[in-house]
């Protein structure tokens, strides 16, 4: 089943009651998240990812183009039911505590309130806030709201979850805890849409992602496929590199860079690789250490928005 | 059912201002004083009223002793719309722009609820906060008057009723204004603005706004106005007629009722267009 479906979707905002002003926040954008997946929406400040979410729940409205959730054509009330949402920056009103925004928002996500109270607990106690759970939320620090947050969006079992920025100001263990939930809930057959700029954490957990810059999708993939073709060497050496072995070397393969005792090279090859090792030990430079790291899905994105920018 | 959820907590919230506090304490405090110093002394001339023991009344000959009770109960119904209209409006006034706050809207909306189901329940919730206070004033002041004087004024009991309409036609304007403005401000500014200044001048108009122009255009328009917004103070006129239980002229109520339903359709309108 396609759980999260967009069709050209455009939108774009008009601020300004005198000077109007148009940003295009998305552009003929089109996107398909197969059910049960982890999906994770990348991109820069200002991209649209946001947005994205936002016509997903109907916050926004599209200037044009279709969207689907769980195969129900948008704007839809009762959807809603079905679906958890943990927005940027969230704010709860502050005269309540934990565990009475959870009773609160689950009754209005269409939760009888025996079914809430029943879960109040386990899910105070999934994402670590039992101890917590009579302060008031205006007390809460940033990390606490975070997790509040969160069991907020799973409040009402929903089969489609909304994540914006979940880690952001989430403690390094909270952060494992969180991707640990995350899995969890996969497990259980959830699809899971999540905004992040922590790519080393969505590339942990994503089985799907997609790229965007200035409202425009520039690719989508699993992080094998947007991570594929590059690798890193590592050769560690003795002493330093004379610089006439260095010429040679940068001569040979392109992006060498060297740090005091390592030297460092993007090759395309083995036998690139073995080359650069020929021209050490010709010169007599012993190596100490050869590591092969594969590009990471950051080195992927910073180098797919350098091109974007560049063109 | 999520309207009641709604209702629920937005009372809820309005429990943890201040402002209400205050409103609730000022009632008790008139209550309290009316149970303890209100009296009644016979004489051969007839029921003398008494506060703290000292004469308010005349003697007034057994028949007459209603009417002197519904008239000061009169004086206290405007000393409570007073109260409502001045508290009230502070303490309401913020809900519906708490709702639509950056961070807090997104909670809301992403829950299967309508855009006039929220604003509808909020409204709802200040109203029936303010109902409560009303109802708690006046049902302990008709008791008290029951108990120690004799007079079950029915008129007075049900004025509570109609003291919640106004204010519930006033906050239709209130929750139209914090719509449009997404703060408290302009909708407290506005109800007074409309409440002290706007409304007499439409009432009056006749005798004031038509002397600007004679053009036919602008004193329609002003008619249109005056016809459009909430009838407050031909509305107050009615509850001192309900009190005094004489014949009250309904009109300025269904047509006030028909404001609001306007001022509150705009306002899901508005609501409904909004991107947040
Ligand atoms: N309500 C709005 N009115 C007008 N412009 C908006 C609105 N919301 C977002 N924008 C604009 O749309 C663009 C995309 O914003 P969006 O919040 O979707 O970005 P984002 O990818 O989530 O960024 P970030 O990573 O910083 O959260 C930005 O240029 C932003 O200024
Ligand atoms: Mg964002």
């Amino acid at each position: 089943m396609i759980a999260i479906a967009a069709e050209s979707l455009s939108k774009t905002y008009t601020t300004g009651l005198v000077r109007k002003q148009r940003i295009n926040a998305l552009i003929d954008f089109s996107l398909h998240v197969e059910a049960g997946q982890i999906f994770g929406l990348l991109g820069p400040n200002g991209a649209g990812k946001t947005t994205f979410i936002k016509t997903l729940l109907s916050l926004v409205h599209p200037t044009s183009g279709k969207v689907h959730v769980l195969e129900t054509r948008l704007p839809n009330t009762r959807i809603r039911s079905r679906i958890g949402y943990l927005p940027e920056n969230h704010r709860f009103p502050g005269y309540l505590t934990g565990e009475q925004v959870l009773l609160y928002f689950g009754q209005l996500s269409g939760v009888g309130r025996s079914d809430v109270k029943s879960r109040i607990t386990p899910l105070l106690e999934l994402v670590g806030m039992s101890q917590w759970r009579r302060m008031k939320v205006r007390r809460y620090s940033k990390g606490m709201m975070q997790r509040i947050g969160l069991a907020q969006a799973l409040i009402n079992d929903p089969e489609v979850i909304f994540l914006d920025e979940p880690t952001d100001g989430v403690d390094p263990v909270g952060r494992k805890e969180i991707r640990d939930i995350l899995q969890n809930l996969k497990r259980q057959g959830k699809t899971i849409f999540l905004n992040s700029h922590l790519l080393s954490e969505v590339e942990l957990i994503s089985d799907r992602v997609a790229i965007l810059d200035k409202g425009r999708l520039l690719t989508t993939g699993t992080v094998d496929e947007l991570t594929a073709g590059g690798y890193q060497y590592q050769i560690g050496i003795e002493g330093t590199l004379a610089d006439t072995v260095r010429n040679e070397a940068s001569a040979m393969v392109m992006n060498i860079q060297v740090n005091g005792n390592t030297l460092s090279a993007e090759l395309k090859t083995t036998a690139e690789l073995n080359r650069l090792i020929d021209l050490l030990r010709r010169n007599n430079i012993p190596i100490t250490s050869i590591i092969k790291k594969r590009d990471t899905l950051e080195d992927s994105f910073i180098n797919l928005i350098k091109r974007e920018v560049a063109s | 059912m999520k309207i009641l959820v709604l209702i629920l907590y937005t009372f809820r919230e309005l429990l943890s201002r201040a402002t209400l506090v205050v409103l609730a304490g000022i009632s008790t405090l008139v209550i309290a004083l009316t149970m303890l110093s209100i009296s009644m002394s016979e004489s051969s001339e007839g029921v003398t009223l008494q506060m703290f023991g000292n004469p308010i009344s005349p003697p007034l000959p057994a028949d007459a002793v209603g009417e002197f009770v519904r008239t000061s109960q009169v004086g206290l119904s405007k000393g409570l719309f007073i109260g409502i209209i001045f508290l009230g409006v502070f303490a309401t006034a913020g809900i519906v722009p708490a709702t639509l706050r950056k961070g807090t809207i997104d909670l809301y909306l992403s829950k299967p609820l309508g855009r006039w189901e929220l604003l509808l329940g909020k409204c709802l919730g200040a109203i029936a906060v303010m109902f409560v206070n009303v109802l708690y004033f006046i049902g302990a002041i008709w008791l008290t008057y029951g108990v120690k004087v004799g007079v079950w004024n029915s008129g007075f009991l049900f004025s509570s009723f109609s003291i919640t309409f106004v204010f519930a036609c006033l906050y239709s304007l209130i929750a139209f204004l914090a719509v449009l403005s997404r703060g408290s401000p302009i909708p407290i500014i506005g109800a007074f603005l409309y409440l002290f200044v706007i409304g007499g001048l439409l009432e009056s108009r006749e005798q004031v706004l038509y002397l600007i122009s004679e053009n036919t255009l602008y004193r329609s328009l002003i008619d249109g106005l005056y016809y459009v917004m909430p009838q407050i103070s031909a509305m107050q006129a009615g509850i001192t007629n309900q009190i005094m239980e004489t014949s009250i002229n309904w009109k300025p109520f269904v047509q006030s009722i028909l404001s609001a339903g306007l001022f509150f359709g705009v306002g899901v309108a508005v609501l409904s267009r909004r991107d947040f």
